[in-house]
């Protein structure tokens, strides 16, 4: 699509989008994350909800400055031209390897449980050529997709009400039962499931009602973080404390409750439909990713997109140990929380230069 | 024509190289064994006996079932040894029940047992668990002459048929939560073979990762109604309430459930406050031509609190001494404890707890005759 600044993303865009980009493999094993908490995970998610809210106003401050740049220009404008295409260099190849953990998370969890006999070669594939199609078709298309996704896969809420049936209310209480070191260890691994609303500050240009971002970023986050709350309500519900710290992928086990006559494993259903959550996170990563490289050189082309797509299949694949492409998909998602700081270092950035120009 | 350039050559390379992909070396349907029912008897301290029965769908074969019984220490070797014995790809996608005997259940380890199929991203969620009293693999090699294949009759006889009987079915989840579960004590139906059928006897308690004792299933029921179902087996009650000996049953059970705690865990005490709502469906004493009026109902009923609450206070005294705790009346206290809940702590409290019982039975009915 065209790369000059036209405005794409209604409201019910961006609402969607934010949405949808949260929800990945994260909110899967988000109860197991949280598990250091024990049965007080249960609100977890709120609280998440609420530092969210609180980082995303500096996100949308600094794109309010800039209404027509996005994050690369942005970088380069205030951090000079040389400094700020190294950094956007960076933050290329972090979307790259973020998206390349999203994509080989999901991958062996569907090798484990679904294709038990299969390599993953031939689905990366399939997913990859998915994801360029989408991705080619711009920011707008990617909207699109978003909401598909969203109306298709939240008639899986539904899976868990066996859980819920089971489950125990008494779970809940009491309240407020951790420690100081407990609540720092959940907070550390638990909030990462929520990342992915830090990308407004890349497609905030093409948003038609710039004074309303905020509110509508809003919205779609909260919707997101009612799924979290639900899904870790459920499991504290249905599961020990053992469980909650045992089970990796909480959340299939929770559709595993399921009972039809017709259907022995619910959980497979979920899990192959959760490939639109999948598809819709990684495309928006990709796409960033994708206007970096062109904010870097001088022709733009979307061969650049095949490129990168290719990185990924090469960071999947890599013929390395499973230890190092775990450490190096745990580095890049701690680097994730990079981007929640970032805005916060270019608004102070922003208000010295502004002194400066106004002093000279 | 470039356009069509690429079209003539991806066909054709398509095409040809079609022929270089790896055969693909997936099992046909015929070729897999499905695993119905799975048991573990007790050899010794390190090695189980583990016998797999698997339907057997092919007309030439006399028999219904295949039965496949190896020695081992690990669950998955004993998997890989019987598939050298079978003719087919052993798979657990329809595993439907694991019996445990009791010396296995009193002296191995079947938490690790279940939790490796717990782990088992195959086997479904529907997998039920007994305990058997001799040996598992008699149960499976017995040919039961009126009944259908062994795999559909130990399910069908396992799985909650809607409160006609007493069942305490527990499927792998049930038994993973309640065995890690600090405030649970897992019980599991205890099943013997009886002549030419398979009977549930009563429920095996476990204390902690194995099995302490059997309790009688009038006694598990009375767990089930504390933990809250809200459906029961038919009550069965011998009362002796001043009108001699009187024998009565009541069907069609709903019940509610009310537990309050005083949230002392150094002196626990428990007010459970039972509801049961039930239909007289037979009676048997001294008042059998008294009760066509409500008022002789209410005494009835009346009489009927004071045995339950008898019972129960009998049963809780019991599980004092046994100090278990299989309805996770411990459950109430912990809600209101701060710091991490430890087994050892629901020992104590069991130990020590008192209960005040207040049962309020109502006949709803007593059938379409005067």
């Amino acid at each position: 699509m065209s790369t000059n600044n036209k405005k794409l993303l209604n409201a019910y865009h961006v609402v969607f989008l934010t949405q949808s980009i949260m929800i990945g493999t994260g909110i899967l094993s988000l109860p197991q994350k949280l598990s250091s908490l024990g049965y007080n995970q249960t609100f977890m998610p709120l609280l998440f909800g609420v530092i969210a809210s609180v980082t995303l106003w500096p996100m949308i401050w600094i794109g309010s400055k800039y209404p027509d740049a996005n994050l690369y220009r942005i970088n380069e404008i205030l951090l000079g031209k040389w400094l700020g295409k190294t950094i956007n260099f960076f933050f290329i190849l972090q979307f790259l390897v973020f998206s390349a953990g999203i994509i080989s998370n999901y991958m062996h969890l569907i090798q484990s449980t679904a294709l038990p006999e299969q390599t993953i070669t031939l689905p990366v594939i399939c997913f990859l050529l998915l994801l360029i199609y989408i991705v080619s078709g711009g920011i707008k298309s990617i909207a699109r997709f978003c909401m598909m996704t969203f109306f298709i896969t939240i008639g899986m809420m539904f899976f868990t009400s066996w859980a819920f049936q089971k489950g125990e209310m008494s779970h809940f209480l009491p309240l407020f039962n951790f420690t100081g070191g407990e609540f720092y260890e959940a907070m550390k691994k638990g909030y990462l499931s929520i990342l992915g609303y830090e990308l407004i500050m890349f497609y905030y240009p093409y948003i038609v009602q710039q004074k309303k971002a905020y509110k509508h970023t809003l919205i779609g986050i909260w919707i997101s973080i009612f799924v979290c709350f639900i899904t870790t309500a459920i499991s504290v519900m249905y599961y020990s404390e053992w469980q909650l710290k045992n089970i990796e992928f909480s959340v299939l086990n929770l559709f595993k409750a399921g009972e039809f006559s017709f259907v022995e494993r619910i959980d497979i259903i979920g899990i192959t439909l959760w490939v639109f959550l999948i598809l819709s996170s990684v495309a928006a990563y990709l796409w960033c990713a994708k206007k970096g490289v062109d904010s870097l050189v001088v022709k733009n082309s979307n061969a650049y997109l095949y490129i990168l797509a290719i990185i990924i299949f090469f960071v999947v694949k890599m013929p390395l140990s499973r230890n190092f492409q775990d450490k190096l998909f745990t580095a890049s998602n701690y680097v994730g929380y990079m981007f929640i700081i970032w805005p916060l270092l270019l608004v102070i950035l922003y208000v010295l230069r502004k002194k400066k120009q106004v002093q000279s | 024509m470039s356009r069509k350039f690429l079209c003539l050559t991806s066909f054709v390379v398509l095409f040809l190289l079609a022929g270089c992909a790896d055969k693909e070396l997936k099992v046909p349907l015929e070729d897999v064994g499905m695993v119905g029912i799975m048991a573990f008897d007790y050899i010794d301290e390190d090695k189980t006996q583990l016998t797999v029965a698997i339907p057997q769908y092919s007309p030439q074969a006399e028999q219904n079932t295949q039965i496949f019984s190896v020695a081992t220490d690990l669950v998955s070797n004993g998997i890989v040894e019987i598939e050298k014995l079978s003719d087919k790809k052993i798979v657990f996608n329809q595993l439907r029940v694991v019996l445990v005997n009791e010396e296995l259940a009193r002296n191995g380890d079947v938490l690790k047992i279940i939790q490796h199929l717990y782990r088992n991203a195959e086997v479904g969620n529907k997998v039920l668990i007994a305990v058997v009293k001799e040996r598992g693999e008699e149960m499976l090699r017995y040919k039961y002459p009126d009944k259908p294949n062994i795999n559909f009759y130990l399910n069908d006889l396992l799985e909650p048929s809607i409160n006609t009987a007493f069942n305490p079915n527990t499927n792998i989840h049930d038994f993973m939560y309640e065995i890690t579960n600090p405030v649970l004590d897992p019980i599991l139906p205890f099943i013997d073979k009886n002549n030419d059928k398979i009977e549930i006897k009563g429920v095996a308690v476990f204390k902690g990762n194995n099995m302490f004792d059997t309790i009688k299933p009038e006694e598990a029921l009375l767990i089930q109604a504390i933990k809250g179902r809200k459906n029961l087996a038919p009550l069965d009650i011998n009362m002796n309430q001043g009108h001699g000996k009187e024998r009565l049953m009541m069907d069609l059970i709903e019940n509610s459930v009310k537990i309050k705690s005083n949230k002392n865990i150094d002196t626990p005490k428990l007010t459970i406050k039972l509801k049961i709502k039930g239909t007289l469906s037979e009676y048997k004493g001294e008042r059998e031509n008294k009760l066509n009026t409500t008022d002789s109902l209410a005494v009835l009923e009346d009489d009927v609190n004071k045995e339950l609450e008898e019972d129960i206070k009998k049963f809780f005294a019991k599980l004092n001494d046994m100090k278990v705790d299989p309805s996770g009346l411990s459950e109430y206290f912990r809600m209101y404890h701060h710091g991490k809940w430890k087994k050892e702590m629901t020992r104590e409290i069991i130990s020590k707890l008192e209960v005040d019982v207040e049962v309020n039975t109502s006949i709803i009915s007593t059938g379409t005759l005067r």
